[in-house]
């Protein structure tokens, strides 16, 4: 049994999960509503109510809608994060925080890190799993985008062909991503520093934009990437080459003239490789790290938080279609003439509970089949707002969790749908009928 | 369609805090008898009509239609019985004012047994029909005149072919055009159609036109006589 | 009738067969049983090929969060596996492919994965990563 569960595929069975949830709704229907037609009354009942409905439908939907909309948010921020990540197998720091380390290099937020040197690189670049070893010099900016020293074998590997221009070739060109402010042939000066506390004017050199990447859906869409010698010699530190240097940037660097780098990137030549060279330069002079391990981990705390969320998602929708049954109950009050007029033509007392019951899940079925709607388009407001934000691009969109959530939430609010259905049931025909 | 004989046998029904609400030792109807029911406000006329349908709860005693005492039955026995015997006309016709006509002479077809809904629906058709209203129109019953609407709550009481015709002040909202009718309507429903009418009611020309007339008065039958 | 008979019996014993073998899979696979001394396929990797099978190791830190695919190692990653050998695939490790994104384990906590046991190379597009032995649509779960 548990066997052929695995064999279906993933869809089916999030299709059969989904039908479980609803299986104890549409039973409770089933069993209510058998023998009867309530169809015709049930729309007389809605028209009759009509703003009431609405409005019960509408509270119904807004909060299925939030609830679906975080759950898929945090899927997304999850999916978004770990693309942005995606190109960064093997991270190589000086020893300190890895996840300093990481939202430094990986997610541009600026650090203060202590730096790798001369020596390391060059041991590093000299290891023969290595494919791509580069700097991240970062600590520089222009208005608010962060300036990057590297090289331009980096800048290719990040952004796979550029949109428009070449890479850089001389110390004081860059390339630009995708969502900065600059279009080729445009100059800038960088400040000392990010933010507030930015120094203008302190480097006195100008950049010109050569290049421009593509969409990476990663806060690098925000950066300038620059050869890491004209970083080094900005900051009146040695440019990473001997006196004979041609001023062409990039590798090979000379150790002894090598300032140091707070991050260098390593493409290893496979997946062994990576996990040779992260064994390899884990010791007492640097941390190699994978940053999707430490995103997983990441996202393991926010899987935790998001299972509260869950919960207080569900347990939000249930509280607000209490007091929409509440609601529901007085309101039968005003119905209870009509009711007890059906109870006096013969109509058993079974059928008042199934009217009353088909109206309270009529509101809940289409507040949550709205609200799934309504979680569509909130998600991407919610979606839209977060890229904005941290320039990593989420896509949330509404997946079979959050058809469960609702699905769920339609079982359990059909069966508290049972009591005001009750109520109605046992109420005196004869007061009632009187008016 | 022969009607129901009623026999009731020291019916006690009692309200909130024991008050006697109704005290009946012995009173019998013969089937297809027009019997109007009179007496001033809270002399106990729609408890004795309530009763007759078993709306209400007895204290004591029986209700027998046919033999059948339903004071005796469980709810959902009574509610059976309700929809099976008896036609209800209200004072105020009651109808489902979203519906149609047809829609509302009909309604048992929603509750009822699947086996007689065609059934229903025919009658209640044919009802609206020899009543003067139009049994294929759509439009909301809430758009009809009071005279009219009284007529779709008769049909309505009829669409089951009940035995039993309960009325509770049905022309008390009806011009006297519109009552004379209906009272002729009803009476003419015993006597050509055999069922027991029950019609509680303090219009004159009903009494008139009815086989049998009692009085109630504090829950219980002073006057019985035929007009 | 008689043939009635024979076919209801070879019906219990095709029934029969996966259970026993499932039983028998209870047991956590050793991954090196999967192979013969000169590093072929050994029987018992060939009889299991295509069944749900029961392995047990550690998660390999993963190189990107949010994934389907791990490397089961039969020691905790701060043994690489991929270092003490020159070969592009050790015999003590497990390429995992599960049914849906994971969450990620501790390098040292000791997992119990069940997949469908999948023989000879594939090159994982996404990766490039080259593996012999894998278990797909898997499940893991603490050991």
């Amino acid at each position: 049994m548990t066997d052929l569960w695995f064999a279906l595929p993933v869809g089916v069975q999030d299709a059969a999960i989904a039908l479980a949830l609803l299986l104890p709704a549409l039973g409770i229907g089933a069993v209510a509503l058998r023998g009867f037609r309530v169809g015709p009354l049930l729309r007389a009942l809605l028209r009759r109510q009509a703003w009431i409905s609405v409005v019960f439908t509408a509270l119904i939907a807004v909060s299925v809608a939030l609830g679906a909309a975080l759950i898929a948010q945090e899927r997304g921020l999850r999916e978004g994060t770990a693309r942005a990540a995606e190109k960064f197998d093997l991270v190589v720091a000086a020893p300190g925080s890895e996840i300093t380390a990481m939202l430094a290099a990986v997610y541009l937020q600026p650090a203060d890190v202590p730096l790798v040197d001369g020596e390391t690189y060059a041991e590093i670049v000299a290891h023969p799993r290595a494919e791509l070893v580069a700097p991240i010099g970062f600590g520089d900016s222009w208005q608010d985008a962060p300036v990057i020293g590297t090289t331009a074998d980096f800048a290719a590997y990040l952004s796979g062909r550029l949109a428009e221009g070449r890479l850089f070739a001389r110390p004081y060109e860059a390339v630009a991503g995708a969502r900065v402010d600059l279009s080729v042939g445009e100059t800038f000066q960088p400040a000392h520093g990010h933010g507030d506390a930015a120094q203008e004017g302190m480097h006195d050199v100008d950049y010109e934009v050569v290049g421009r990447m593509p969409m990476t859906g990663s806060p690098w869409d925000r950066a300038l990437l620059v050869p890491i010698e004209s970083v080094w010699e900005v900051h009146v530190l040695p440019n990473g080459h001997g006196p004979d240097w041609d001023r062409v940037p990039g590798p090979p660097f000379d150790p002894a003239h090598f300032p140091g780098t707070p991050a260098v990137l390593v493409k290893a030549d496979s997946l062994g490789g990576t996990y040779v060279m992260q064994a390899a330069f884990t010791d007492g002079e640097t941390m190699a790290f994978f940053p999707g391990t430490i995103l997983a981990r990441l996202h393991a705390l926010m899987g935790d938080i998001r299972e509260v969320m869950s919960i207080l998602a569900v347990i939000t929708q249930v509280l607000v279609t209490a007091g929409v049954l509440a609601g529901l109950t007085m309101l039968t009050r005003l119905l209870a003439r009509r009711l007890a007029l059906l109870r006096a033509l013969g109509a058993p007392r079974r059928f008042v509970f199934a009217l009353t019951w088909s109206y309270a899940t009529t509101l809940i079925v289409l507040g949550a089949a709205i609200g799934l709607g309504l979680g569509i388009a909130a998600t991407g407001a919610m979606s839209a707002a977060i890229t904005a934000r941290t320039d990593i691009l989420v896509e949330a969109r509404l997946g079979w969790r959050e058809v469960h959530l609702v699905a769920g939430f339609v079982s359990l609010t059909a069966a508290l749908a049972l009591l005001p259905a009750w109520l109605t049931m046992n109420r005196p025909v004869m007061s009632d009928l009187r008016g | 369609m022969p009607g129901a004989a009623l026999e009731i046998e020291g019916l006690s029904v009692r309200g909130a805090r024991g008050r006697a609400l109704l005290d009946v030792p012995r009173f019998a109807v013969a089937a297809g008898t027009a019997l109007a029911v009179r007496g001033p406000s809270g002399a106990g006329k729609s408890t004795f009509l309530h009763a007759l349908a078993g709306l209400v709860p007895a204290a004591a005693g029986a209700v027998r239609w046919d033999g059948e005492d339903i004071a005796a039955l469980p709810e959902p026995a009574r509610a059976a019985f309700r929809r099976r015997r008896v036609g209800f006309v209200f004072q105020e016709h009651l109808l489902f004012e979203e519906l149609s006509a047809p829609e509302n002479a009909a309604i048992a077809a929603l509750y009822g047994p699947r086996a007689g809904r065609d059934a229903v629906h025919g009658r209640g058709r044919d009802r609206l029909a020899e009543l003067g209203l139009d049994p294929g129109e759509t439009r909301r019953s809430d758009t009809y005149s009071g005279g009219e609407r009284q007529r779709i709550a008769v049909a309505r009481a009829l669409a089951t072919d009940p035995a039993i015709l309960l009325a509770d002040e049905p022309t008390a909202s009806l011009d006297r055009a519109n009552a004379d009718r209906l009272a002729d309507e009803l009476v003419r429903l015993a006597h050509e159609e055999g069922r027991t009418l029950v019609a509680v009611s303090h219009d004159p020309a009903l009494h008139a036109v009815a086989d049998r007339v009692i009085d109630l008065a504090d829950g219980r039958i002073t006057e019985d006589a035929a007009p | 009738m008689h043939r009635r008979h024979f076919l209801t019996l070879s019906a219990a014993g095709a029934l029969a067969a996966p259970a026993a073998l499932r039983a028998q899979a209870e047991e956590p696979l050793q991954l090196r049983r999967l192979y013969t001394d000169d590093r072929d396929f050994s029987e018992t990797a060939r009889s299991l090929e295509g069944d749900r099978v029961l392995f047990e190791g550690f998660m390999a830190p993963p190189l990107e969060a949010n994934s389907t695919f791990f490397v089961l190692t039969k020691m905790p990653m701060s043994v690489c596996p991929f270092c003490e050998t020159e070969s592009e695939w050790p015999d003590d490790i497990l390429a995992v492919y599960t049914k849906r994104v994971y969450r990620v384990a501790p390098f040292n906590r000791k997992i119990h994965v069940r997949g469908e046991l999948e023989l000879g190379p594939y090159r994982d597009p996404d990766t490039g990563f080259l593996s012999m032995v894998r278990a797909v649509n898997a499940t893991f779960d603490y050991a």
